[in-house]
């Protein structure tokens, strides 16, 4: 058994794919606490599937359709932020416009290209086992800096999403601040698309400090638990659909599942007993 | 002496509709000023405009530096702090988010967790908390980087008379002791009399204005509640 394991791991597109699963699963676990705390989760659902259209951009023009849905989705986001200050629109509507219409344009722009099927397949499901070196290195450098900046910024976004009044008060720059958690998101959101697809990516930003927050009694709790999880749902999701050939994608996301239902059943039948 | 607070004709709008009009006050350095007035008469919504929050036309100044983007140090406490309190967070941690310095258990504001109330909730979840215990924290926040200024909304709502004391009793050292400056909204003429230096009477705009004896006259306090209103004097306080 072991050696199996281990001998997954001997294969250099699986140790692509771990090290770029666990650095992505990392930094959006991280930001899906702030995830939870400003209920943003349709945020993230909204900027995945808007980044669709980047990437039918990006595959038209033969650029990298990962820069050019870098770019689209934080203009979308920068965009969804600038319109749910400035009109009397919910923020739920304002999402809900730019990720269907930007669903739409990415379908549009991907039936111009021939047999644009597997293209579109492979960007709403994700193949993580699919990554190049290249491709493995840019998102590791680009995931690196942006944990780094997250944690330089930790108690201030923190103080951000808990208590805007409280942050204003302290002279922090609140406008700056969530311009930059929404470009962070956007960005991670993007690389993720890679990892499990335009349809599931959401998921490693919601399960893990979803199921965190079941056990957790404190704050610094919340986040170890979601970044520990998250580790155990790359490596295992990935391990899983290796092991029985299924999409790497789907697995990751029912292991994270599966791990949260116990959770939930765990933490209820701990209940019934005290 | 520089006023810790000036405004002059200061007015504010909700969708031009005004809620705050022409009002004129100085609040002194170290001074505890309590502003009154019926619900909906603009207290919480100038409290505010002090704190820098909202938008305003005239001028606020903050020990003689305009207002937004007046450099001194503000508390506040809000009449209701609204977040998911099914988030766990310890108090400790709430509280070190605005204050760096009180990441550790050797947190340098032991002495004002004392004060206030909050030293034996400290390493309890914030979901915990009752009401009260919750308003504590908040109070305590507000005083943890010694504030110049301290701006206050109704902050013993839901605190028990003891916690209440208590709380008058850190507010009344810090002026003292800090020459912090406290502006308070209270509905509670007993506390008025007893804790303010000056009061401000408030229904969108300015009524009275001056030490609690001699500003709250009957006709104040008609012009202020409407007719067949009074206040009566309770020996036992």
């Amino acid at each position: 058994m072991i050696e199996n394991i281990l001998e997954a791991f001997t294969q250099p597109f699986m140790q692509r794919a771990l090290i770029t699963g666990l650095f992505i699963g990392v930094l959006l676990a991280a930001l899906g606490v702030f995830v939870l705390i400003k209920k943003m989760a349709f945020f993230g659902d909204g900027v995945a599937h808007a980044s669709l259209a980047g990437i039918a951009i990006g595959l038209l023009a033969g650029i990298e359709p990962l820069y050019i849905a870098i770019i689209y989705a934080v203009a979308i986001a920068l965009a969804m932020y600038w319109l749910e200050k400035r009109s009397r629109l919910s923020s739920d509507a304002v999402i809900g416009i730019f990720f269907t219409a930007s669903l739409a344009l990415g379908v549009l722009l991907l039936s111009f290209q021939q047999s644009y099927q597997p293209d579109l397949i492979s960007f709403l499901f994700g193949n993580i086992l699919s990554v190049t070196t290249t491709e493995a290195i840019m998102i590791v450098l680009i995931s690196l800096a942006a944990l780094i900046s997250l944690v330089l910024l930790w108690r201030r976004l923190s103080l951000l999403v808990f208590d805007n009044v409280q942050a204003q008060l302290q002279g922090f720059k609140v406008q700056a601040l969530s311009i930059f958690l929404y470009v962070v998101m956007a960005i991670a959101i993007v690389l993720g698309v890679k990892l499990i697809g335009v349809i599931l990516v959401s998921a490693l930003l919601i399960i893990p400090p979803a199921t965190s927050k079941l056990w957790a009694r404190s704050f610094r709790g919340l986040i170890r638990g979601s970044i520990i999880l998250v580790l155990v749902i790359v490596f295992f999701g990935l391990l899983i659909s290796y092991g029985l050939d299924l999409p790497s994608g789907a697995v990751i996301v029912l292991v994270g599942f599966l791990i949260f239902i116990f959770t939930l059943l765990f933490k209820s039948f701990l209940k019934t007993q005290n | 002496m520089e006023a810790a607070i000036s405004t002059k004709n200061v007015e504010i709008s909700y969708d031009s509709r005004p809620v705050v009009s022409g009002v004129s006050f100085e609040i002194m350095p170290g001074s505890i000023t309590m502003i009154i007035g019926p619900n909906g008469s603009g207290k919480t919504t100038l409290l505010k405009a002090l704190a820098g929050l909202l938008p305003f036309s005239g001028e606020i100044n903050l020990f003689g530096k305009r207002q937004p983007g007046a450099p001194a140090r503000l508390g506040y406490v809000p009449q209701r702090f609204s977040f998911d309190r099914s988030i766990p967070i310890t108090v400790q941690e709430f509280l070190s988010l605005s204050s760096p310095r009180c990441f550790t258990d050797q947190c340098i504001h032991q002495k004002l967790y004392q004060d206030v109330g909050v030293a034996k909730i400290f390493t309890k979840p914030v979901s915990d908390l009752s009401g009260g215990q919750l308003q504590r924290v908040l109070i305590a926040r507000a005083l943890l980087e010694e504030p110049q200024i301290l701006l206050l909304d109704e902050p013993a709502s839901g605190i028990d008379i003891e916690g209440q004391n208590a709380i008058h009793k850190v507010l009344r050292d810090i002026t003292r002791e800090k020459k912090t400056t406290v502006v308070m909204i209270s509905h509670e003429f007993n506390i008025v009399n007893h804790l303010a230096d000056q009061v401000l009477c408030l229904n969108r705009e300015l009524v009275c204005q001056g030490r609690p004896a001699e500003a709250l006259t009957p006709e104040v306090i008609k012009k202020l509640y409407g007719e067949h209103r009074t206040i009566y004097a309770h020996p036992h306080d």
